[in-house]
């Protein structure tokens, strides 16, 4: 069971309806405050991160950076800018728990990393 | 004067990013305080800055800019934080950081203007069409506050704030008209529609309770050495924020897209009233994110654009302007507070930021496509939906928001293309 929080802090319900919809009976998805759900990566209570906002980094990933540590976190698209498969695999490798994205790409990027962590 | 405000502010904006005092956009502000305390490099910093904001700018503030002539503040802040990360440390970053930030604001207003003027000498002129692209935001703004109640407390709850604002909004275009002594005071249908809606989203917001069983995190005295910086760096900050509502005022700048339309309208009142809405649903994004990472936003939480629209002098709109940033950061520890204690208003303002890009993005998209119309029945429509449609397939999509506005634009330089080849007949201007 992967234990998923989506903290920051656009479109949360939407955001959640499609990694439980990607993760049916194999995730857990709690949607709390940014810094709520921060807290619950650093605790150990959740496994994996997931915010938007509409840089992909600030309403999305500000708290999760301020209490985790950068090395944790990664923002896989941005506005005008989605990363390749290739690369948001590599950060999903690298050991980052967090990710930000808009919430226009919410739809692309998800999945793909619901596939590698669902693995 | 107008150059002079826009290239200080250009410099100052610049010089505060070069110094990781302030920068703009949000998503950068958490990386900051990684480069200053050194786990980043300069370049990676740059390199953030660069991919984070130049889409935007690019992609969103120009276009918004251009068709109501108003420039939006996302093109020149977004920029000054982009020459602010590039330039290098110490002395010499600061002066070129400001030269550089200053003529940046400065060729922003004069290429804004020259786009325009260019467009004027085109062989069909599109400007007139072009701004019908505000007509459905300027319409439809006073929907967000139901919107945001929506999404916090359901459908049912939202739709009911959406027929409350919809009543007012008729009764007062009936009997909104006042006489008091000689003088008629006409109230606004649409503001009154918006304010009404506001105070209900406020009052489910407020009357949240605190989760019992949250884990509580307090946010100050974790970050005590980051509050303490932002508030040495006041000053600076002050005169930051004083010449965006100088600048605002003069009506150079607008800080959304929405209030811009409504500026570039002439309606103050509405503009000032959306203006405050986004101001409350940026309080708990800055206040948290200023907090955690010690650097603050050169607009702040966004309420100098209220006293640049409310206050016509620029002068006095500057020491307004100084005196509520300054205000701002003296009580970020009590505002962090007051979000532990009422949750609902930090979602709530979570839910603003989310419900106003949504409105956005159908009025502008909808605007775009009416504009498009205007400029070329049928035609306009055809290519804006197309666009519209293969932006969002797209690898590298231009914000979904845009995309009305640069469709717009696109079909105006088009017709002027098909003219010239003798593809397209103007239809008769009124």
């Amino acid at each position: 069971m992967v234990k998923i929080v989506v903290g920051g802090q656009m479109d949360k319900d939407r955001v959640a309806d499609i990694i439980k919809k990607i993760g049916g009976e194999k995730v857990t998805v709690e949607i709390k405050s940014d810094i709520q759900a921060a807290m619950a990566i650093k605790t150990k209570q959740a496994d994996y991160y997931f915010g938007a906002c509409n840089t992909g980094g600030g309403g999305a990933l500000a708290m999760a950076i301020a209490l985790l540590g950068m090395p944790l976190c990664a923002t896989v698209s941005m506005p005008g800018n989605i990363r390749s498969e290739s690369e948001i695999l590599k950060e999903i490798e690298a050991g980052k728990k967090a990710f930000g994205f808009t919430p226009q790409h919410a739809e692309q990027v998800i999945p793909i990393i619901m596939k590698k962590i669902l693995n | 004067m107008k150059y002079i405000i826009i290239a200080l502010m250009g410099a100052l904006a610049s010089i505060l990013a070069n110094k990781g005092v302030a920068v703009f956009n949000d998503g950068l502000r958490p990386i900051v305080p990684e480069y200053l305390e050194g786990r980043m490099s300069k370049k990676a910093l740059a390199a953030t800055s660069f991919a984070l904001g130049f889409g935007l700018v690019i992609g969103f503030g120009i276009p918004v800019s251009v068709a109501a002539n108003i420039i939006l503040i996302h093109s020149i802040l977004l920029g000054t934080d982009i020459i602010g990360t590039w330039s290098p440390d110490g002395k010499k970053g600061m002066i070129i950081s400001g030269a550089v930030g200053a003529l940046y604001g400065v060729g922003l207003v004069v290429g804004l203007k020259f786009v325009v003027d260019v467009f004027k000498m085109l062989p069909v002129n599109f400007l007139p069409q072009l701004g019908i692209v505000s007509i459905p935001i300027v319409a439809a703004f006073a929907t967000f506050p139901a919107l945001v109640v929506a999404y916090q407390y359901g459908v049912r709850n939202g739709f009911i704030t959406l027929v409350l604002s919809f009543l007012v909004r008729r009764f007062t275009q009936y009997y909104g008209k006042f006489k008091i002594g000689s003088a008629t005071v006409a109230l606004n249908p649409e503001g009154m529609a918006l304010l009404v809606g506001m105070v209900i989203m406020i009052i489910y917001a407020i009357r949240e309770k605190p989760d019992p069983n949250a884990e509580a995190v307090d946010l100050v005295s974790l970050f005590s050495d980051r509050v303490k910086k932002i508030k040495k760096n006041v000053p600076y900050l002050a005169v930051m924020g004083g010449l965006i509502s100088a600048g605002t005022s003069m009506l150079i700048i607008a800080g959304d897209p929405i209030s811009l339309n409504l500026l570039s309208k002439g309606k103050d009142m509405e503009a000032a009233l959306t203006a405050l809405a986004r101001g409350i649903g940026f309080i708990p994004l800055v206040a948290t994110t200023a907090i955690a990472t010690g650097v603050y936003g050169p607009a702040g939480m966004t309420f100098v654009f209220v006293v640049g629209i409310l206050i016509k002098n620029p002068i006095l709109a500057f020491i307004v302007g100084a005196l509520v940033i300054t205000l701002e950061v003296m009580l970020l520890d009590f505002i962090a507070k007051f979000l532990d204690k009422f949750p609902g208003m930090k979602n709530c303002g979570d839910n603003i930021r989310t419900a106003m890009s949504k409105i956005l993005e159908v009025a502008l998209l909808v605007g775009g496509m009416m504009a498009a119309n205007a400029m070329a029945p049928g035609l306009g429509l055809f290519i804006v939906v197309g666009l519209y449609t293969l932006n969002k397939v797209s690898k590298k999509p231009i914000v979904d928001m845009a995309v009305g506005p640069v469709g717009a634009i696109f079909v105006g330089i088009l017709i002027n293309i098909l003219y010239v080849v003798g593809l397209y007949l103007p239809a008769v201007i009124k």
